[in-house]
C-alpha cells in the first residue's frame, strides 16, 4: 500500500494546492477580503507565496521519493514515484503561473 | 443559401475587435491542428509500411527517447504551451478595463425576452434591441430575472452568462454602425431557440439622439 | 483427480443456480459481468434511437414533428442514457468479466456486491426508461443546470426522476469501483507484483479510484437539488443566499473526471489490443502507467473549463486553461507510445486493428478540438454551440466506442469460443467511420456559424441548413452502421463454428482457461513471473487444468481464492466466498423504496426502507465468519495459509476504507459547497448566525473521546481474549453524544429560510446519520461477540467498526465546527 501512496501522492499534493490557490483567489475577489481590510495588492502577494509553497512542498516530495530512506524497494514503482513526481512539479509551477501573469480579478 | 443572412451570427465574419482577435486565434488553431494530424497519420500509416525494427532492450531505450520522451513529451509540451501564452495573451485583451471613453449599458434576459437599459439615459428601455454607440467600447452588465440566459453577439463577442443573483460585465465593440444579430446562448427551456436580440451600433450623432430620446 | 472430474467439481461449486432464477441470485462474476454488458448494449440501442429522432427533427426546417417540450426531453434522455446508462456501465461488464481472469483470480472481491450493483443499475435505468414512455422525463439537457431544473423552471417531476433514478444507478458505479479496487489491489495470482500487472488492470485501478473521488459531488448535488424541490431548502436560489454556480461546480467537479472515468478504459483496451495485433509487446509500460496516473489525476484539475462562460475572474479562468493543455501532454504520451509500439512490431490487419485505426483518426480530432476549447476566449465563441456537440461526439464516440469495438472484437474468440461467421464485420465498420465523420465533422463548422446546441429546430435562411441536412444523412448511415455491427455479432455467437482457445496468440491470463469460461474462471492459480505469462510457458493453460497452481483440489467445496500482499503479490491469504443468493436482489429493490418514496412524494416509504435495508445489511454481513478460529489452511504446493477473516486488515477492512474515501470526498464537497456560498453567493451574511451554545460542542467533544476511546478498548480487550462490552458500551454512548450535538444543530436552524440554514441542516444530519450507522454498527458488534463470532484472531469486524467510528468522529468535529465557527467569530 506505500507503493500506491508514493504513486498518488506527488499528484494528489499538486491537486490540493491547485484548488487551495484557485480558492484563495476566489476569496481574494470576493466582498470578504475587502471587509477584512485587505486590498488587491496583498491578494497577489498572498497568492504568489501559495504558489510557492506549492512548488516547494513538490520539491519536498522529490526529494523524499529519492532519499534512501523513504524510496520504493522496487525499481519499477521508484521511477514511476519520480515521474510523476516530477510530473507534479511542472503542473504546479505550470498551472498556477497565472498568479503573476494576468489580471487578478477582472 | 442567402450569403448575407447566412452569415450573420457567424463567428468566422468579425465586425468587432474582440470577435476578430478569437477569429484570428481560430484560423491559427486549425492550421495548426490540421499539420498536426495529417503529422501523426503518416506516422500511423507508415508504422504498416515498415518492417519489424531491431528487438531487445537497447532498441526499447532508444524508441523511448524518441517516442514518448521527443514526441510525447518534448512535442506536445512545446505546442501546448506557446499556445496556452497566446490565449491567455488574447484573453487579457479582452477584459472590460475601465477607460476614457467606455459606455455602459444592462441586459436581464427572462424566459424568453432580453430587456436592455442605459447608464448614460437612466430611466431608458428598450425590448429586444440594444443600443450602443459605434466604433467605441461598450460594458454590458448582464443579469438575469430568472434561469440562466447567456448573452452572445457573435460577430461582435464571446458570450457571457446572465445568472440570476449576478452582474457580469461583456466587453463589446462594433467597428461600424449597423444592426448585429443576437442570440440567447443557454438552454433555457422551451423557446430557447427564439430567445433573440438585436444590437444596434450607431455613428456619433445617432447615439446622442437615441439618448436624448429623441429615437425610438 | 484428471482436469475433466476437477473441471466438473468446481462447476459444481460456482455455478449459478439453473434457468432464469439463476439470474436472478448469481452472484459469479462471468454472469455479472454480461448481465451489465446486455444492459448496455440495450441502453445504447435506445439512446441511439433518440439520436435518430434528433437528427431527423433537424434534417430539414420544414421535418419538425415533436413539439418542443417533447424534443427537449428526447435530446436530454439521449446525454443521460449514453453518459450514465450506456458507457460507464458498459466498461463495468467488460472489467467485471474480464479482470479477474487477467489479474488471475476467480472472482471480484466482493460477489454479492457486484450483484446488488447490477440490480440497482437495472431498477434505476428502468425508472428512467419509464419516465422516457410515459413522457415526463427529465428535459433541462443531461446536466440539468437550476434554476431551470428547479421549482422555478421545472415545477414538474421530470428532473425529480434524473436526480433519483441516475444517484440509484450511481450506486452501481461506487460498489463496482470499491470492487475493483480491493480486487486489483489484493486479488492477483502469486507473484504478480505491481510491475506485472496487465496494462488494464493499472488504468482500471486508476478509473475506479476517480469514481470513487469524481461522483461524489454529483451525487451531493444531486441530494441537494432533491431537497430544495421537495422541501425548499434554498441551495442555488440567490435571493436566499443560494447560488446556481455552485451545481454548475458539483456537477462539473464529476462531470470533467467522468469523461476520463469513460476515455481510460478504453485506452487500456488499446494498450492491451494493439500490441497483440502488433505481435510484440507495448512500447513503455512505466511510461503508459505514469501517464494514466496523471490524466486521473489531473483531469479533476480542470472543471471550471465548461464555466468559462460564467463571469470567473480571468485569473480564475487561466488556472484551468493551463491545466486543460497540459492534460492533453499524457493523451500524447499514451498516443506516441501507441504509434511506437506498431513501428516496434508487425501489425496486422484484423477486425480490431481496423477499430483502432478508426479510433486513431477520430480521437486525435476529437483531442485536437478539444485543445481548442481549453482556450478560453475561443470557448467563449465555441461554448453552447454545435462546435462542442461535434467535439465531444469525436472523442467520446472516437475515444471510446470504436476502442469498445475493437475489444468486442478481440475477445468475442474468448467470450463464445467460436470464430467468425459473416465477414459483415468489415462493411459495418466503414458505415459506421464514414456515417460518423460525415455526421460531426461539418458541425464544427456550423456551430461557429453560430448554431447554438439544443435547439428544437432550424430555420430556413441560416447558415447550417445543408450542413444538417447532410448530418442527418450521415446519422443514418451510421446507424445502419451499427446495426450490422450487433447483427455480425449476434450471428457469431449463435451460429459460427468452434475456434481456437487463443487466436490472437496473446500473452495475458485470460487467454489460459477454455473458452468460453468456465463459472471458476481458472481450475488452479498459476504463478506469475512476468506481464505475458502465456508467452513464457505455452503450457500454461494445460497445467492450470490439471491442477498444478495454487488452490488445484476442490475437495472442500467450498468457493476459495487468495490474496495477495499489495507490492509483490506474495500470497497472503485464503478467502472464501458466499454462494448464491437472492439477496442481493432483494437488498437493490428495497433500497429502490428510498427513491421511489422521494419521488411519488410518499416521504413515509423512506424511513420505512432505510429500516428495510439495516436489517438486510445485517443479515447480509452476519453470514459471513465463524464460531471457532480455523488456523491455518493448505492452498497447494506446501504453502498454508489463514483465513482472511483471522488476518488483521480483512478484504472488508479495505472495502470499508476505500468507501469512506468515496464518502469523504462527499463531505468535503458539502464543506467547500458551504465555504463557496459564504464567499460568493449573494445575499450573505444571512440574517442569524447560529449560536452554538454550551450543550453542543460538550456533546461534541466528550462524544468524540468516548468513542474513539470505546472502539480501541473493545479492541484491545479482544486481542486479551476478554469480553468487548465496557469498550462497545463507551464507544455507543459517545457516538450517542455526537448525535445529540448534531441534533442541537438541526433544531437551531429553519432549513428553507436561507442557504447557510439548509447547509447548516444537511451537515447536522451528515453527522446523526454516521453517528447512528456507526452506533448500529457498534451493536451489531456486540451481537457478534455474544455469539462468538469474535476473537483475538477474528477481530477484522471490530476493525471495520473502528474505521466507520473514526470516521463519524472526524466528520462530526470538522462539520459542527464548521457550523459553529461562525457563531463564535461575530
Amino acid at each position: 500500500m506505500t507503493d500506491i501512496l508514493r504513486l498518488s501522492i506527488p499528484l494528489t499534493a499538486w491537486l490540493v494546492a491547485f484548488s487551495a490557490v484557485y480558492g484563495l483567489q476566489g476569496v481574494v475577489c470576493s466582498e470578504r477580503w475587502a471587509e477584512a481590510g485587505l486590498d488587491l495588492a496583498a491578494g497577489r502577494v498572498a497568492l504568489t507565496m501559495a504558489w510557492a509553497a506549492a512548488a516547494a512542498l513538490q520539491v519536498a516530495c522529490l526529494l523524499a521519493l529519492r532519499s534512501p530512506r523513504l524510496a520504493s524497494r522496487s525499481a519499477f514503482v521508484r521511477r514511476a514515484s519520480l515521474t510523476l513526481g516530477i510530473t507534479a512539479l511542472v503542473a504546479t509551477l505550470w498551472t498556477l503561473l497565472p498568479v503573476v501573469a494576468t489580471s487578478l480579478c477582472l | 443559401m442567402l450569403a448575407g443572412c447566412a452569415e450573420s451570427l457567424s463567428t468566422v465574419h468579425p465586425e468587432g475587435p474582440a470577435a476578430g482577435a478569437i477569429a484570428t486565434l481560430w484560423w491559427v488553431m486549425l492550421a495548426g491542428a490540421t499539420a498536426i494530424f495529417l503529422f501523426v497519420m503518416v506516422l500511423l500509416l507508415l508504422a504498416f509500411r515498415r518492417g519489424e525494427g531491431p528487438s531487445g532492450p537497447d532498441a526499447d531505450s532508444r524508441r523511448e527517447r524518441v517516442w514518448i520522451q521527443s514526441l510525447g513529451l518534448g512535442f506536445s509540451i512545446t505546442i501546448l504551451a506557446a499556445l496556452t501564452a497566446y490565449g491567455l495573451f488574447v484573453g487579457e485583451r479582452l477584459r472590460p478595463r475601465p477607460g476614457p471613453d467606455v459606455v455602459t449599458v444592462r441586459a436581464e434576459g427572462r424566459q424568453w425576452q432580453w430587456s436592455f437599459g442605459y447608464a448614460d439615459a437612466p430611466g431608458r428601455a428598450t425590448e429586444g434591441i440594444l443600443h450602443i454607440p459605434a466604433g467605441r467600447p461598450v460594458d454590458v452588465e448582464i443579469t438575469s430575472s430568472d434561469v440562466i440566459h447567456s448573452f452572445w453577439v457573435p460577430r461582435l463577442a464571446g458570450k457571457l452568462d446572465a445568472i440570476p443573483g449576478h452582474v457580469n460585465v461583456l466587453r463589446i465593440e462594433a467597428d461600424a454602425p449597423g444592426d448585429y444579430a443576437g442570440l440567447g446562448a443557454e438552454f433555457n427551456g422551451r423557446d430557447y431557440a427564439k430567445h433573440r436580440f438585436t444590437v444596434r451600433a450607431h455613428d456619433e450623432t445617432a447615439w446622442n439622439a437615441f439618448l436624448r430620446g429623441e429615437t425610438p | 483427480m484428471n482436469a475433466l472430474r476437477r473441471h466438473r467439481a468446481l462447476e459444481r461449486i460456482w455455478a449459478p443456480r439453473p434457468g432464469w432464477r439463476g439470474k436472478l441470485t448469481t452472484v459469479n462474476n462471468n454472469d455479472i459481468g454480461l448481465m451489465f454488458l446486455f444492459l448496455a448494449v440495450t441502453f445504447f440501442v435506445i439512446g441511439g434511437i433518440l439520436a435518430m429522432l434528433i437528427r431527423a427533427q433537424l434534417a430539414t426546417p420544414r421535418s419538425v414533428f415533436m413539439e418542443p417540450g417533447i424534443y427537449n426531453q428526447v435530446f436530454t434522455m439521449h446525454g443521460v442514457i449514453m453518459m450514465f446508462l450506456f458507457a460507464i456501465p458498459l466498461f463495468e461488464g467488460l472489467t467485471v468479466y474480464l479482470l479477474p481472469k487477467m489479474l488471475g483470480t476467480r472472482d471480484l472481491a466482493f460477489p454479492r456486491l457486484s450483484a446488488f450493483g447490477f440490480w440497482c443499475y437495472a431498477f434505476g435505468g428502468s425508472l428512467l426508461i419509464f419516465s422516457l414512455l410515459a413522457g415526463i422525463a427529465p428535459d433541462g439537457g443531461w446536466f440539468m443546470y437550476p434554476p431551470l431544473s428547479s421549482t422555478l423552471g421545472s415545477p414538474g417531476i421530470n428532473p425529480d426522476f434524473w436526480l433519483l433514478g441516475i444517484t440509484f444507478v450511481e450506486i452501481s458505479a461506487i460498489s463496482a469501483s470499491v470492487e475493483i479496487v480491493v480486487t486489483v489491489l489484493l486479488y492477483r495470482a502469486p507473484g504478480m507484483s505491481l510491475d506485472k500487472l496487465p496494462i488494464f488492470a493499472w488504468y482500471m485501478l486508476v478509473v475506479a479510484m476517480m469514481i470513487l473521488t469524481g461522483f461524489p459531488p454529483l451525487i451531493l448535488g444531486s441530494l441537494l437539488l432533491e431537497l430544495e424541490r421537495a422541501f425548499g431548502m434554498p441551495f442555488f436560489q440567490a435571493d436566499a443566499g443560494g447560488d446556481s454556480i455552485l451545481w454548475q461546480h458539483l456537477f462539473w467537479l464529476f462531470g470533467h473526471p467522468e469523461v476520463y472515468i469513460i476515455f481510460l478504459p478504453a485506452a487500456g483496451v488499446v494498450s492491451t489490443v494493439l500490441p497483440v495485433m502488433a505481435r510484440t509487446t507495448l512500447l513503455g509500460y512505466g511510461w503508459i502507467v505514469t501517464a494514466a496516473i496523471s490524466l486521473g489525476v489531473l483531469s479533476f484539475g480542470i472543471w471550471v473549463h465548461h464555466m468559462y462562460a460564467t463571469g470567473i475572474p480571468h485569473m480564475g479562468l487561466a488556472f484551468f486553461s493551463a491545466a486543460s493543455t497540459l492534460v492533453a501532454v499524457p493523451t500524447g504520451v499514451q498516443i506516441f507510445a501507441w504509434i511506437g509500439t506498431l513501428w516496434k512490431g508487425r501489425p496486422e490487419m484484423h477486425m480490431p486493428m481496423l477499430w483502432i485505426l478508426g479510433f486513431f483518426a477520430t480521437f486525435v480530432m476529437g483531442g485536437l478540438t478539444g485543445v481548442m476549447v481549453a482556450v478560453v476566449p475561443f470557448d467563449w465563441q465555441a461554448h453552447d454551440t454545435y462546435f462542442v456537440v461535434a467535439h465531444l461526439h469525436y472523442v467520446l464516440v472516437g475515444g471510446f466506442v470504436f476502442p469498445m469495438l475493437a475489444g468486442l472484437y478481440y475477445w468475442l474468440p474468448h467470450f463464445t469460443g467460436r470464430k467468425r461467421y459473416f465477414k459483415l464485420g468489415t462493411t459495418a465498420f466503414w458505415l459506421v467511420f464514414l456515417g460518423f465523420h460525415g455526421t460531426f465533422l461539418l458541425l464544427h463548422w456550423a456551430g461557429l456559424l453560430g448554431m447554438r446546441r439544443r435547439i428544437d429546430s432550424i430555420e430556413s435562411g441560416s447558415g447550417w441548413e445543408l450542413i444538417s441536412l447532410l448530418a442527418s444523412i450521415g446519422g443514418f448511415v451510421m446507424a445502419i452502421g451499427f446495426a450490422l455491427v450487433l447483427i455480425d455479432v449476434g450471428v457469431a455467437v449463435a451460429v459460427a463454428v468452434r475456434g481456437r482457445r487463443n487466436p490472437w496468440r496473446a500473452g495475458t491470463l485470460e487467454w489460459a482457461m477454455p473458452a468460453p469460461s468456465p463459472s471458476y474462471n481458472l481450475a488452479s492459480i498459476p504463478e506469475v513471473r512476468s506481464r505475458n505469462p502465456l508467452h513464457d510457458d505455452p503450457d500454461l493453460p494445460v497445467r492450470i487444468a490439471r491442477g498444478e497452481g495454487y488452490l488445484g483440489d476442490p475437495a472442500s467445496g467450498l468457493r476459495e481464492i487468495l490474496t495477495v500482499e499489495i507490492a509483490s503479490g506474495r500470497p497472503t491469504s485464503l478467502v472464501i466466498f458466499p454462494t448464491n443468493t437472492a439477496l442481493p436482489i432483494v437488498m437493490a429493490f428495497v433500497t429502490g423504496g428510498i427513491f421511489v418514496g422521494m419521488l411519488i412524494k410518499a416521504y413515509w416509504l423512506v424511513p420505512l426502507s432505510l429500516a428495510g435495508v439495516a436489517m438486510l445489511a445485517i443479515w447480509w454481513a452476519w453470514s459471513l465468519g465463524s464460531r471457532k478460529d480455523q488456523g491455518l489452511r493448505p492452498v497447494g504446493h506446501g504453502l498454508v495459509l489463514p483465513l482472511a477473516s483471522e488476518v488483521k486488515r480483512p478484504p472488508g477492512w479495505w472495502g470499508s476504507l476505500f468507501l469512506l474515501l468515496a464518502n469523504g470526498v462527499f463531505f468535503g464537497s458539502l464543506l467547500f459547497g458551504y465555504a463557496f456560498l459564504w464567499t460568493v453567493a449573494p445575499n450573505w451574511p444571512p440574517p442569524a448566525w447560529l449560536e452554538p451554545g454550551l450543550p453542543g460542542p460538550l456533546l461534541a467533544l466528550g462524544g468524540a473521546a468516548l468513542a474513539l476511546g470505546g472502539i480501541r478498548l473493545a479492541d484491545r480487550t479482544l486481542r486479551r481474549g476478554t469480553g468487548p462490552w465496557l469498550g462497545l458500551l463507551a464507544g455507543l454512548t459517545g457516538l450517542a453524544a455526537l448525535g445529540g450535538a448534531g441534533v442541537t444543530v438541526l433544531t437551531g436552524t429553519t432549513p428553507d429560510a436561507h442557504a447557510y440554514d439548509a447547509t447548516l441542516w444537511v451537515v447536522a444530519g451528515y453527522v446523526v446519520f454516521h453517528a447512528a450507522l456507526a452506533g448500529l454498527m457498534t451493536v451489531f458488534l456486540a451481537l457478534r461477540a455474544a455469539g462468538g463470532y469474535l476473537s483475538s484472531r477474528r477481530i477484522g469486524a471490530a476493525r471495520v467498526v473502528r474505521l466507520w467510528t473514526d470516521y463519524a468522529v472526524a466528520a462530526a468535529l470538522l462539520g459542527l465546527g464548521a457550523a459553529w465557527v461562525p457563531g463564535v467569530l461575530t
